[in-house]
């Protein structure tokens, strides 16, 4: 089963997107901020990494960076309340960009497409 | 002076004279008799009765040999003047001056006499005796009495001039006026002169005065039946006369005098001090030329000066009655060519001044809008940074009620009354956050992807995706796209939005039904695209709010959709432009540019 790493600190967030995922049939594991989020990944080898950006201490971009300096196998998703990061261009290297909302169908969706697509390459 | 005097005898069928000469003369302050061929007094001057100390009609009941000793010169000359076979080339057309003696009640007085003959209309021959010279105080109180009639009415003239905040065109036809009026300076004709900075020249400007005998005759006939006082007769000088003026007119727009032609007859009397009075015994430079665009020999020319320079000239003439122009005339011209300089110049002042008022009441309007405008920007920038602060606050804990909202749901059964809950706070977080969206959308900075399209089509498809809510409420559409063919630089989806938006307030100003317009007209630069309504317009204290965020006349809606369509046209190099209707309803309006060569393909 895959696993997936959502990078959030917001608490009720971090619970629906665990919910969410589990429904769908996902192994889940949360991290609170950047720093735990990066230790994780180089520990736990989650499939996918579900990364906010604005939070405190290290930022997202900051960790999509540092994540794709570890393994850049990795398919991360930017999920975040900012539509305007899109707008950055060290968030392209991102595999996706979300803006949050609480329907969760076109995150679940893009989750499972670059799963998928990791599946047939690997 | 003497009125109208009923009792005045008019001559028998013989000696008659017509009434512009007979008005020309009546009023005169100079001592004037007119003698007809058979040497009866046909007309005597105001001037002349006071002179001789009778009333008119004695006068013009009197032979001359009754009133003056002639001497044989006169008696000689006076002979000649009125042989009827005599060519008037013979009398010369100047005039002959002689001594005589007047009989003033017991008294006999010394005097001098111009004589000069004319013809009326049916050629019957006149004789003009102009007495003067007397050195007797009676003659000089008469003339006293003369000039302080003239000054008074250059008193009135000065008060017509300034008093009234006459414009520059009304000066220079009350100047004209009164130089030809009967109850003013009585030439028959004016010319005015000014210099013309631009072209450097002395132009012709504006002329009066009646361009044949007949024309001559109904005007000082209707000018008699007018009010005495200049200014009234000023303010009445009414368009039937003007129309007269017509032949002048093209006179005096065909004088043009270059200011670098110094010795020129006209700029040289424009720079000079007095008044100048020329006959065809007179030769400079130009004055044949002169003579010619006047069609007389004797005229006289006033400058027109000020302390700031000669700014023009006034010419005169008696084209029409032949009458002599006298030094009395030509030192009131002079007073009047002085005092019209300084109203004109005056006028001038006057209008540049309105001028400049007027320019800076402008820049200053333009500074208040522009205040605005910066006020409005900052107010707009803010606005932007509060809110999206504020927004992505938001849409965190939203997302989090949303979501579980939905998870919720999902795990209710069918049948449970809490699931229509659920729904209701799904459905309200999914309005919030779409509020957000747009919210988000008009702060971030669009990366336009635009391309060359059809406007038209632009309108079609947006008006399909609103045909289901028009008739849902009852209103119909009405389309008018007259933009085929033509090519617009774009984004087809924001456009169809700002459209769509643009729909949908129209739809909601009218709801009890309605109609609503759309329409396309191809442009210098563009494409205009236009939505009426024919509801209420756009209330004035909200048509300067409507673009900002968050104002909204809707009790649902987040105020932010003019707001972005505002975004949206600028964005594309256009303005959205709301207005009312004068047969009612609003219009809003914006232009879509041209295609340019670096077009950026859509994404």
């Amino acid at each position: 089963m895959a696993k997936v790493l959502i990078v959030d600190d917001e608490p009720h967030l971090r619970l629906l997107y665990e919910t969410e995922l589990r429904g769908a049939g996902y192994q889940t594991m949360t991290a609170s901020n950047a720093e735990q989020g990066l230790e994780y990944v180089e520990t736990m080898h989650p499939d996918l990494v579900i990364l906010d950006i604005r939070m405190a201490g290290m930022d997202g971009i900051e960790a999509l960076q540092r994540i794709l300096d570890m393994d850049n196998t990795i398919p991360v998703i930017l999920n975040t309340a900012y539509s305007s990061y899109r707008e950055n261009y060290l968030t392209w290297s991102a595999d996706a960009y979300i803006t949050k909302s609480s329907d969760t169908t076109e995150l679940i969706s893009k989750v499972k497409e670059l799963l998928d697509a990791k599946m047939i390459e690997s | 002076m003497h009125g109208d005097t009923p009792a005045r005898r008019s001559p028998p069928a013989g000696p008659a004279l017509d009434a512009l000469a007979r008005r020309g003369l009546e009023a005169s302050g100079l001592p004037q008799l007119v003698i007809a061929v058979s040497g009866e007094v046909v007309l005597a001057s105001d001037g002349a009765c006071a002179l001789l100390q009778r009333s008119r009609s004695q006068l013009e009941a009197a032979r001359l040999d009754e009133l003056v000793t002639t001497t044989d010169a006169l008696t000689g000359w006076i002979e000649r003047a009125i042989d009827r076979d005599a060519p008037e080339s013979d009398l010369g057309s100047g005039a002959a001056i002689s001594q005589l003696d007047l009989r003033v009640g017991d008294r006999v007085v010394a005097a001098e006499v111009q004589c000069e003959s004319f013809s009326d209309d049916e050629d019957r021959r006149f004789l003009n005796l102009i007495l003067r010279g007397a050195d007797d105080l009676e003659a000089r109180d008469a003339m006293r009495t003369a000039r302080l009639a003239k000054l008074n009415l250059l008193n009135q003239v000065s008060e017509a001039l300034y008093g009234a905040q006459l414009s520059l065109p009304q000066v220079l036809e009350s100047v004209l006026i009164a130089m030809t009026a009967g109850q003013g300076l009585r030439f028959n004709r004016a010319f005015l002169l000014l210099v013309d900075e631009r072209t450097r020249s002395l132009r012709g400007e504006i002329a009066i005065g009646p361009s044949s005998r007949e024309e001559a005759d109904r005007i000082w006939t209707d000018l008699s039946e007018q009010p005495t006082d200049l200014y009234e007769m000023m303010t009445s000088y009414d368009h039937s006369l003007r129309q007269t003026d017509v032949a002048v007119n093209d006179i005096v727009r065909e004088l043009d005098v270059p200011l670098a032609d110094e010795n020129h007859v006209l700029i040289r009397a424009m720079h000079a001090r007095r008044v100048r009075h020329f006959t065809e015994r007179d030769a400079a430079p130009g004055l044949a030329e002169v003579q010619r665009w006047l069609g007389v020999q004797r005229f006289a020319v006033a400058p027109l000066a000020t302390r700031r320079g000669a700014i023009g000239v006034l010419i005169a003439d008696n084209a029409i009655s032949g009458l002599e122009i006298t030094d009395f005339d030509l030192e009131f011209m002079q007073l009047f060519a002085n005092h019209s300089a300084n109203a004109i110049e005056s006028s001038r002042l006057t209008e540049e001044l309105a001028r400049k008022v007027l320019d800076l009441r402008k820049a200053q309007q333009k500074q208040k809008e522009d205040q605005q405008t910066l006020l409005r920007m900052e107010r707009l920038s803010v606005m932007g940074e509060t809110s999206a602060i504020v927004a992505h606050e938001l849409r965190n804990p939203l997302v989090a009620i949303g979501g579980f909202a939905r998870a919720l749901r999902r795990n209710l059964a069918e049948d449970d009354p809490n699931r229509q809950y659920a729904d209701i706070i799904t459905d309200e977080t999914a309005r919030l956050e779409r509020i957000i969206h747009d919210l988000l959308d008009f702060i971030r900075p669009q990366k336009m992807m635009r391309k060359t399209v059809a406007p038209d089509a632009i309108v079609q498809e947006a008006v399909r995706k609103m045909r289901p809510t028009l008739e849902s409420h009852g209103v119909t559409l009405e389309l008018d796209l007259q933009a085929e063919g033509a090519e617009v630089h774009a984004h087809p989806g924001e456009i169809q939005q700002v459209l769509q938006n643009l729909i949908f307030n129209a739809i909601q100003a009218q709801p009890g039904g309605g109609r609503v317009q759309v329409t396309s007209r191809v442009l210098e630069g563009g494409v205009m695209i236009q939505v009426a309504d024919e509801g209420p317009g756009i209330p004035g204290d909200v048509a300067e709010k409507m673009f900002s965020p968050f104002f909204t006349t809707k009790s649902a809606g987040s105020g932010l959709g003019l707001t972005i369509c505002a975004q949206i046209i600028k964005a594309h190099g256009g303005v959205l432009r709301g207005e009312n209707l004068s047969e009612g309803g609003a219009c809003f309006s914006f232009i879509l540019p041209r295609p340019k060569d670096d077009a950026e393909p859509v994404e």
